[in-house]
């Protein structure tokens, strides 16, 4: 019986792989001859659309997230349950991965908000509206704990990381910054209404539906492998809403602790956090320096602006090249170059445009509208990078002192992976 | 924490080496699949490719036919079965990759959880130091960036509108290569010159008035019914018509309008008495006959091919193949240096061909794709070198007229092609109703250079100069497009369709509409409606220009119209 009970640590691993072969069943079953091309007269029967989901099951999504953003908060900060996070993480693969087959999504619902916001004739989806906001709010009370158990994504690598293998700071301080690069592009892209940049290449959505091509399906179990060893890849490297809950996490008035009770400094936590989301307390030493020095590090404020105006001078002059991903500018180019060098229209867009009837006059006007915008929105996509980027090392030439070992708020996931290595318990 | 032996922690860690070679296994095979599949085309393969040009040059053959359908489903079938596989390898990457991670899980979590120290943290000075000096570093960097990249990544774009200038270059080049030379005499086939909708000569009539005879000059009546044009050489003008199980070829003199001789288009060995079922509007004379110096060929819907001299004289006939063709058989022929040309469009055969014009022999034939059509051969020079084009489905396809040898191919319209295409010194058009106007820069390395669905035509040809293209449409709407960018220039509402070919001649535009009303505007890019003169009889039917005369077959009645 005790070793049974040892065992039920395991149950949620074998839900997963159970998870998994019913899905490879479902796609087995709906794997479909694809539409052929007949040269005849045969007339296509009308396409037949799902009906979408009413909208009482867009708000159940809804009440799904803030029950499991409110049982992931308790079981991180109250009842410090590591196992509990791991339920909580098969659930949202469950629900909101093979489920809703990763849509709607917090991650991507980003792009929504970019668009709504340049955009007026977009009207935002409230439930996308809600889905973006909540899981910040929940960021501001009580730490990541959506990325802890309730975002798919963050579940799926969750899931599968359990080796440990430590990045060298300093190359982690690198690949930390994509995200930053990769949000500013992706709000860029949404706004100017180029493309879904975040939804086009999400990994794991190959894996949630059985339609997704067989390139993300490739990248997806491809992150999982890596993830087994460099633990939750995506989340460090990539993921732009990760870089909105690192910021909101940092104000959060509530936050996962290592110890239930007084550090007692012991190091034992020290190689407990596979994401070196650990911040060391300080030798005795170093604490009794009372003075921060903040009057040192004030001429590198200077250099904040600095980044940030040289960020949006960059971004500007990448501008024409950036708005390629554009559909209407791709394919303008590709007819300038078509006419210039004679090349024959081979692309299905170019092919699609002729038979349009489409003026070359109307296409390339457009293309221009997009550069134009892309001129536009550019220079603040910089901004943001230039800013986050200045803070970021600002922040590191003033450091605390500290005198725990504590959680680095901005980029704990609240997994709670380190409360076994604190030897600290509290006796109820 | 569940314990385990070591035996089994290297049972699994060996279960998870395994797994894990799989998945990278199955991966890499499947990036190769994936690379096939984004490489080839099914229909593309050369084995495909090859029975399919046999069965072009023997299309009775069912045996071929049959090869053709064989070899296209094992294509076909070896293309979804690498789609099933990469299909089937993701799931089975998935698979893998789920063995591996929870072998690795219970090897993982059958050890205590390892604690290190991690090593002191740096003093505060040095951190410092070496933060402000990334922070410097990074400022300085991407200033560096930021200047180098506004004098490097200059916009290579051009301003809106560029798309035309490119070609202006090309066109004049173009421009200077030789059209087809014009004369004020001859009108020797469909469309006059070349076919190209373009007359010689000046000082015609503008206007006249059939019912009330004013500047008629005489009115034939022909026996029997044809939707062909008039041609001449000379003073000989020559027509078609078919009606009663007869095919005949009319020669009339054009200055009186008398009928010099009748000949018959079934008399000659080999000759097919059969009218396949056609359209009963269009009848077995739709195509318009050729003529030269010594000779005047004619073609009918039957397949059978003639060719007199001017004095009603057989040369020879022969039958080509009866055409099956919905709408029957349209296309009219056209002579280049002794060789008649012949586009056949039948269901059983496409192909253009070339006939000696002395002996009747075939000197080449070259199988077409695509679907067929019932539009017109049209010669052209471009570059120097003299072309036949045909306004195909989908393409627009240029031949040697001496060795019907395809020269080029480029994307054009789909539908029901009656429309032949339109040339001007540089350019080729082409368009059909219910699909657009596509202007083309013609050559191996051609291209589309503009296309407009606004005013199509549904069975007059464009026509164009180098400045305007003039299209006639099936609901009564006459366009004016710029050549170069394809803006409508003008555009006016007639109120009848048009079905005649429209002709430039003499800085004008002929437009004859399916009521007998004959439309003459300028032939520039401003929209001055010249005259309307009216038939009085229902033509279908492209006018003819020749010596300050113009020719109009009406539904029964040829007209020739003079000042004189």
């Amino acid at each position: 019986m005790k070793k049974l009970k040892k065992f039920n640590k395991y149950i949620p691993y074998i839900v997963l792989g159970l998870l998994l072969i019913w899905h490879s069943v479902l796609y087995a079953q709906e794997q479909r001859f694809p539409r052929p091309e007949f040269e005849g007269d045969y007339t296509f029967p009308t396409h037949q659309f799902l009906n979408q989901r009413g909208p009482m099951w867009e708000y159940m999504d809804v009440a799904v997230l803030i029950g499991a953003l409110t049982v992931a908060s308790w079981l991180a900060l109250k009842k410090r349950s590591r196992q509990g996070l791991i339920w909580v993480s098969l659930f949202s693969l469950a629900y909101f991965g093979f489920y809703r087959q990763g849509c709607i999504c917090a991650v991507g619902s980003v792009q929504n908000m970019s668009l709504a916001l340049f955009n007026e004739s977009y009207a935002m989806p409230l439930p996308a509206l809600l889905f973006f906001t909540i899981p910040l709010l929940f960021a501001l009370l009580s730490g990541r704990v959506f990325c802890a158990g309730v975002c798919p994504l963050g579940a799926i690598q969750e899931l599968t990381g359990f080796r440990k293998v430590r990045v060298p700071k300093n190359l982690e301080r690198v690949l930390a910054m994509i995200p930053f690069v990769y949000l500013g592009l992706a709000v860029l892209f949404a706004a100017t209404e180029s493309q879904f940049l975040i939804c086009r290449y999400d990994p794991f959505v190959g894996i949630f539906r059985i339609d997704a091509p067989y390139t993300m399906i490739i990248f997806g179990a491809l992150l999982l492998l890596v993830g087994i060893f460099v633990n939750r890849p995506y989340c460090r490297y990539l993921c732009p809403y990760g870089v909105l809950q690192n910021i909101f996490s940092r104000f959060s008035v509530k936050h996962l602790t290592i110890t239930p009770a007084e550090c007692r400094n012991c190091r034992l936590c020290e190689s407990g956090c596979p994401y070196d989301a650990i911040l060391q307390s300080d030798p005795v030493k170093d604490r009794e320096i009372a003075e921060k020095k903040w009057k040192g590090s004030l001429p590198y404020l200077l250099m904040i602006p600095v980044l940030a105006a040289a960020f949006a001078v960059l971004l500007y002059n990448l501008a024409p090249a950036l708005s390629g991903v554009n559909d209407n500018v791709k394919l303008a180019r590709e007819i300038r170059l078509e006419k210039e060098q004679g090349i024959k229209a081979v692309s299905k867009a170019s092919v699609a445009y002729y038979e349009s009837g489409r003026t070359e006059s109307e296409l390339f006007e457009q293309e221009q509208q997009i550069i134009g915008r892309f001129r536009k929105g550019a220079p603040w996509a910089g901004i943001f990078l230039g800013l986050s980027l200045g803070i970021g090392f600002f922040r590191l030439t003033v450091r605390d002192i500290r005198t725990d070992y504590e959680p680095d708020r901005g980029r704990c996931y609240s997994c709670g992976k380190c409360f076994k290595f604190c030897p600290v318990k509290i006796n109820n | 924490m569940m314990n385990f032996s070591e035996k089994e922690i290297r049972i699994f860690n060996r279960i998870s080496l395994v797994a894990g070679i799989f998945t990278v296994v199955i991966a890499i095979t499947m990036l190769f699949s994936l690379l096939q599949l984004m490489t080839i085309n099914p229909l593309d393969t050369p084995a495909l490719q090859s029975v399919k040009a046999q069965f072009d040059n023997n299309p009775d053959s069912k045996e071929l036919a049959e090869q053709v359908r064989a070899v296209d489903l094992m294509s076909r079938k070896a293309y979804f079965s690498s789609r099933w596989q990469v299909e089937t390898g993701s799931y089975l990457l998935l698979a893998g990759a789920v063995i591996f991670v929870l072998f690795q899980r219970l090897v993982a979590g059958s050890g205590k959880p390892a604690r290190s120290l991690q090593p002191d943290r740096p003093d505060i000075a040095s951190e410092k130091t070496r933060n402000r000096k990334y922070l410097i570093i990074s400022a300085a960097a991407v200033t560096v960036l930021a200047i180098v990249s506004s004098f490097v990544l200059r916009s290579g774009l051009p301003a809106p509108g560029r798309a035309s200038v490119g070609d202006e270059r090309t066109g004049q080049k173009l421009a200077e290569s030789a059209s087809v030379e014009l004369s004020d005499v001859n009108y020797p086939f469909f469309r006059g010159e070349g076919s190209r909708g373009i007359a010689g000569g000046e000082g015609y009539p503008t206007e006249w008035n059939g019912p009330e005879g004013k500047n008629i000059k005489w009115k034939t009546r022909i026996p029997k019914m044809g939707k062909n044009s008039p041609v001449i050489w000379g003073e000989k003008l020559f027509l078609t018509g078919a009606g009663d199980g007869k095919l005949e070829i009319y020669c009339l003199d054009k200055n009186t309008g008398e009928i010099l001789w009748t000949s018959s288009g079934t008399d000659f060995p080999g000759a097919s008495p059969e009218e396949p079922e056609s359209d009963p509007e269009a009848g077995m004379a739709v195509p318009t006959a050729a003529v030269t110096e010594n000779a005047v060929c004619a073609i009918f819907g039957n397949g059978n091919l003639v060719c007199y001299d001017h004095d009603g004289k057989l040369k020879w006939g022969k039958n080509l193949g009866v055409p099956e063709n919905i709408y029957g058989f349209t296309s009219s022929i056209l002579i280049y240096k002794k060789v008649v040309l012949v586009q056949y469009d039948g269901q059983n055969k496409f192909s253009i061909s070339g006939y000696d014009l002395e002996t009747g022999d075939l000197k080449w034939e070259t199988p077409r794709s695509g679907r067929l059509v019932n539009s017109s051969p049209v010669l052209a020079i471009f570059d120097g070198e003299p072309q036949v084009l045909i306004n195909g489905n989908p393409n627009v396809t240029s031949y040697d007229p001496v060795s019907g040898k395809e020269l080029w191919s480029l994307p054009g319209v789909s539908g029901d092609i009656a429309p032949s295409v339109g040339v001007n010194s540089k350019m080729v058009f082409t368009g059909v109703d219910y699909y657009s106007v596509v202007a083309l820069k013609p050559g191996k390395n051609g291209s589309v250079i503009w296309s407009d669905n606004t005013f199509t035509p549904e069975v007059a040809s464009p026509v164009a100069n180098d400045e305007c293209l003039f299209v006639a449409t099936g609901y009564g709407d006459v366009a004016c497009y710029n050549t170069e960018t394809g803006d409508t220039l003008w555009s006016h509402y007639f109120k009848e369709s048009f079905y005649a070919s429209p002709i430039i001649c003499d800085n004008k535009v002929w437009l004859l509409d399916r009521l007998g009303t004959m439309h003459i505007v300028d032939a520039n890019s401003k929209l001055n409606i010249i005259s309307s003169s009216p038939l009085g009889e229902h033509t279908d039917c492209t006018p003819a220009f020749s010596e300050k005369q113009i020719f109009i077959r009406g539904r029964e009645n040829l007209y020739c119209i003079s000042a004189n």
